[in-house]
C-alpha cells in the first residue's frame, strides 16, 4: 500500500486502534497530498479525531489507547519507531484542538513558547521575527500588535484559535492537524478560520477533522468519510459531494444519518 | 426533666406534620376545597408553629431557671438582710444552699439524723432553704414536662384548625425556615466578631499599663518583672517598660514558621506534583490519604516527637560537627512543624494542580514540549496562584501552632536567627501567662490578649491574601 511517492506528506496503512478491549480504528490506510487541505467527516464516534491523534502520537498519552499500522511521514519517516522522538514529530506535525486552548500567559510568549521549546531563534530579534510573523500569517498580528503583553486568555474566542494556529505555525511544522477548529465558534469567526485554512495551504499539508460538511466541501481538496471505525470512502471533495461511490456516503452527506 | 421535656417538644411537633398533612389532603378529597400549597407545606406550617413557640419557651424557662430558684430560695423571710448582701455573698451563700439541697434531696434525711458534720456548719434557715431548694427543683422539673406536653399540642391542634384552603402556607413557610437560615449564619458571624471584641477590649486594658510602642519595639521579653511592685503603690513603670518586648516573640515566630516552611514547601510542592502529574491513579488513591493523616495526628504528638526524637538527634549532629546546639531549639519544633503542614501544601497543591485543565497539557504537549517542560511552563505558571495560596495558609497555620514550641522550642525569649538556639513564640507565651492561678488586674495576664490581637490580626491578613488569591486563580478558568 506505501508507496515511496514524495507528493505525499503523510501516509499511512493497516491503521488499527483499540481503547482497552474496543476498536475504534479497523484497518484504515490513508495517503496525505503536500500542500492540500484532506478533510476527516463522519459521525460521532467514528473514529476520525481518535485517528488524527495518531498523526502526532497524541494517544500516546491515553494509557489504555493502543495504536497498531504504518505511518510514514516524507516517504521515508516511520513515526512510530523508536528512534523517534515524539518532541522532534510533533515539532513536524503541530496540532490545533476543538476548543481554543491559549495558556495562561502573554500574547507573545504564548507564540513564542514552541519555538523557545525548540531552539529555534537564534536571537531575541530572530524570536520577535518568528513570534511577528506567526500571528500575521495566523491573520492576527493587526488585532494584537499593540496589546503583545496582554494575557492571551482575555482575546474573544476566535482570536484565540487563530492565536493557537499562530503558535502551532510558529514551530514551521510541515503538517498541521485540525481537530473541529470551528465548533467553538461563531460563524464570523468560522469563516475567517476558514479563509486561513485556504491561505496556510499555499505552504503547510492540513488534515481537518469537521463536523460540518459545508466546511469540508469549502475548505478542503480531498475528503475521507470514516463509519464505526471504518474508512469508508475517499476521495476529491467535489466527488465525495456530489456522486460518492458509496451508499453509506450519499445517506451521511444528505443528511439521513449521523 | 428538661431535657426530657425537649425531647416531648421534638417529638411532638414532628408527628404533627402528618396530622397537618392529613387534613389538607383530606380538605381537598373529601371536601373539594382547592388548595393554595402543595399538602406536604400543610405540615411544615404545622410543625414550624408548634416547635418555635415551644423552643423558645423551653429556652427561656432553662436560661432563667436559675433566677426563679434565687426568687423562691432567698427570700426574706428565712434571710432578714438579704437585700443588704453583696452579690459575692449572694453567690456563696446561694452555692451553700445548692450543696446542701444535694445532700437533702439524696438522702432524704431526717435533719435530726445522719451526716451532721455538713449539716452543722449551715445554720437553721440555710437548711430550710435547702430544703425548699430541692422541692423547688422537683416541681420546677414536673410542670416542665407537663407543660411542653401541653403547650405543642395545644399549639397543633390550633395551628391545624386554621387549616383551610384559602390558607397559603408556602410563603409563611419558606419565610420562617429562611429567617432560620438567615440566623444560624449571623450566629457565626457574631461569634466572631465577639471573640474579635473581647480581645480588643482586653488588649486595651492591657495598655492601661504599657505603652504601645514599648510593647510592639522593646527587644527583651520578661514578663515576670511586671511583679515589681513599688513601695509606695501600683507597679514599678520602670520595670513595666522593659517587661514587655514583642520583638524577640516576633522573630521567634517568624523563625520557627520559615524553618517549617522551608520543609513544608519543597516537600509539599514536590508531593503535589508527583501526585497530580505522575502518579498512577492507584498510587494517588493510596498516597494522598496517607498524607493527609499527616495533619490529623494531634499536635501534642508532634510535640513529643519534636522534643524526645529530634531536638536530641539534632543535638548529637551538631556536635558531631562541632556546632554549639541547645536541648531546646527553634530547628526541631520547626522541623516537626515542617511536617504536621506538609498536607496543607501537598494536598492543596495537588488540587490546583488537578484543576489546570488537560487542554493546556495536549496543547504544549502538541506544540513538541516534554512532560517536564509542560510542567515547568504551562502547568505550575497556571496553578501559581492556588500553590501560593496554599502556601500562606501553611503558613497560618505554623504562626498559629502552640503546642510543638511549647515541648521543643523553649519558654525563653531570645532575640536571634539561629535556629541553633531557643526561641519563643507568640502563642506560647500567651499559653504561659495564662497558666497557674490567674487574675485579670495584671499586665502579666493581660498581655495575652494583646498576643492574642497581634496574632489575630497577622493570620487574618495572611488568611485574607491566600484567599484573594485562591479566588484569583479561580475566575481565571471558570
Amino acid at each position: 500500500m506505501v508507496d515511496q511517492n514524495s507528493n505525499y506528506a503523510l501516509q499511512t496503512s493497516e491503521v488499527y486502534v483499540h481503547y482497552g478491549k474496543k476498536m475504534a480504528i479497523n484497518n484504515v490506510a490513508l495517503n496525505f497530498p503536500k500542500n492540500e487541505v484532506t478533510s476527516l467527516i463522519g459521525p460521532s464516534g467514528c473514529g476520525k479525531s481518535t485517528f488524527l491523534r495518531c498523526l502526532n502520537r497524541m494517544n500516546d498519552v491515553i494509557d489504555i489507547c493502543n495504536v497498531k499500522g504504518k505511518f510514514l511521514l516524507n516517504g521515508n519517516v516511520d513515526i512510530y519507531s523508536p528512534d523517534i522522538q515524539v518532541e522532534t514529530l510533533r515539532e513536524k506535525v503541530g496540532m490545533v484542538f476543538q476548543k481554543p486552548n491559549p495558556f495562561p500567559k502573554t500574547i507573545y510568549d504564548n507564540v513564542a513558547y514552541g519555538p523557545k521549546i525548540h531552539g529555534i531563534a537564534s536571537s531575541q530579534n530572530e524570536l520577535d521575527e518568528i513570534v511577528k510573523d506567526s500571528l500575521h500569517r495566523a491573520g492576527l498580528y493587526e488585532e494584537v500588535k499593540d496589546r503583545m503583553d496582554d494575557i492571551a486568555t482575555g482575546l474573544s474566542g476566535g482570536q484565540q484559535q487563530r492565536l493557537c494556529i499562530a503558535r502551532a505555525i510558529a514551530i514551521r511544522p510541515e503538517i498541521i492537524l485540525m481537530d473541529e477548529p470551528c465548533s467553538a465558534l461563531d460563524p464570523i469567526a468560522t469563516a475567517k478560520i476558514e479563509d486561513l485554512i485556504n491561505e496556510l495551504k499555499e505552504n503547510y499539508t492540513i488534515i481537518i477533522v469537521t463536523h460540518s460538511m459545508s466546511q469540508a466541501s469549502r475548505v478542503s481538496s480531498k475528503t475521507a468519510f470514516f463509519h464505526l471505525g471504518n474508512l469508508v470512502e475517499y476521495g476529491e471533495t467535489g466527488k465525495i459531494f456530489t456522486k460518492p461511490d458509496k451508499e453509506q456516503t450519499n445517506d451521511y452527506i444528505t443528511g439521513r444519518f449521523g | 426533666m428538661l431535657y426530657l421535656s425537649l425531647v416531648f417538644v421534638f417529638i411532638l411537633s414532628y408527628s404533627f406534620y402528618f396530622y397537618g398533612k392529613k387534613r389538607a389532603l383530606s380538605l381537598k378529597f373529601k371536601k373539594n376545597e382547592n388548595l393554595s400549597s402543595l399538602p406536604d407545606y400543610y405540615g411544615y406550617y404545622v410543625v414550624l408553629l408548634v416547635f418555635f413557640p415551644a423552643i423558645i419557651i423551653w429556652f427561656f424557662l432553662l436560661i432563667f431557671k436559675s433566677n426563679f430558684q434565687e426568687m423562691f430560695v432567698m427570700s426574706p423571710v428565712l434571710f432578714p438582710d438579704v437585700a443588704t448582701w453583696s452579690s459575692g455573698k449572694f453567690g456563696l451563700i446561694m452555692n451553700k444552699i445548692s450543696n446542701l439541697s444535694m445532700i437533702v434531696n439524696l438522702s432524704e434525711i431526717d435533719l435530726t439524723v445522719g451526716d451532721k458534720s455538713i449539716l452543722k456548719m449551715a445554720s437553721e434557715s440555710e437548711i430550710i432553704a435547702a430544703k425548699n431548694l430541692a422541692n423547688f427543683d422537683k416541681i420546677y422539673g414536673w410542670s416542665n414536662l407537663t407543660l411542653f406536653i401541653i403547650l405543642p399540642v395545644l399549639l397543633g391542634f390550633l395551628a391545624t384548625k386554621s387549616i383551610s384552603g384559602k390558607l397559603n402556607a408556602q410563603p409563611i413557610v419558606e419565610k420562617i425556615i429562611s429567617y432560620v437560615i438567615k440566623g444560624s449564619s449571623y450566629i457565626a458571624i457574631f461569634i466572631t466578631f465577639g471573640i474579635f471584641f473581647s480581645l480588643v477590649f482586653e488588649a486595651i486594658n492591657f495598655f492601661r499599663y504599657v505603652n504601645f510602642m514599648d510593647f510592639f519595639f522593646n527587644t527583651a521579653w520578661n514578663p515576670n518583672r511586671a511583679f515589681v511592685i513599688n513601695a509606695s503603690e501600683g507597679f514599678d513603670q520602670e520595670a513595666l517598660k522593659e517587661a514587655f518586648g514583642f520583638v524577640p516573640l516576633l522573630t521567634g515566630t517568624l523563625l520557627i514558621a520559615s524553618v517549617a516552611m522551608l520543609v513544608a514547601v519543597p516537600l509539599g510542592l514536590l508531593t503535589a506534583i508527583y501526585l497530580a502529574e505522575y502518579a498512577s491513579s492507584k498510587v494517588r488513591d493510596i498516597a494522598k490519604p496517607i498524607i493527609e493523616i499527616l495533619a490529623g495526628i494531634p499536635t501534642v504528638v508532634y510535640g513529643f516527637f519534636a522534643a524526645l526524637s529530634l531536638a536530641p538527634f539534632i543535638k548529637d549532629v551538631g556536635e558531631g560537627v562541632g556546632l554549639p546546639v541547645s536541648a531546646e531549639s527553634a530547628l526541631a519544633a520547626g522541623l516537626a512543624m515542617g511536617v504536621m503542614i506538609i498536607p496543607f501544601v501537598s494536598s492543596l497543591s495537588d488540587d490546583v494542580i488537578k484543576a489546570v485543565p488537560q487542554s493546556l497539557r495536549e496543547g504544549s504537549y502538541a506544540i513538541g514540549a516534554t512532560k517536564s517542560e509542560t510542567i515547568k511552563k504551562v502547568i505550575l505558571p497556571a496553578a501559581l496562584a492556588g500553590i501560593m495560596g496554599s502556601f500562606l495558609l501553611a503558613i497560618s497555620r505554623a504562626i498559629g501552632e502552640t503546642m510543638i514550641v511549647v515541648m521543643a522550642a523553649s519558654l525563653r525569649a531570645n532575640l536571634t536567627f539561629n535556629p541553633l538556639e531557643p526561641a519563643t513564640t507568640i502563642t506560647t507565651q500567651i499559653v504561659t501567662s495564662l497558666i497557674g492561678d490567674v487574675e485579670f488586674d495584671n499586665p502579666k495576664t493581660l498581655v495575652a490578649f494583646a498576643l492574642g490581637l497581634t496574632l489575630f490580626v497577622m493570620t487574618l491578613i495572611l488568611n485574607i491574601a491566600a484567599i484573594t488569591i485562591v479566588k484569583k486563580y479561580r475566575e481565571k478558568y471558570e
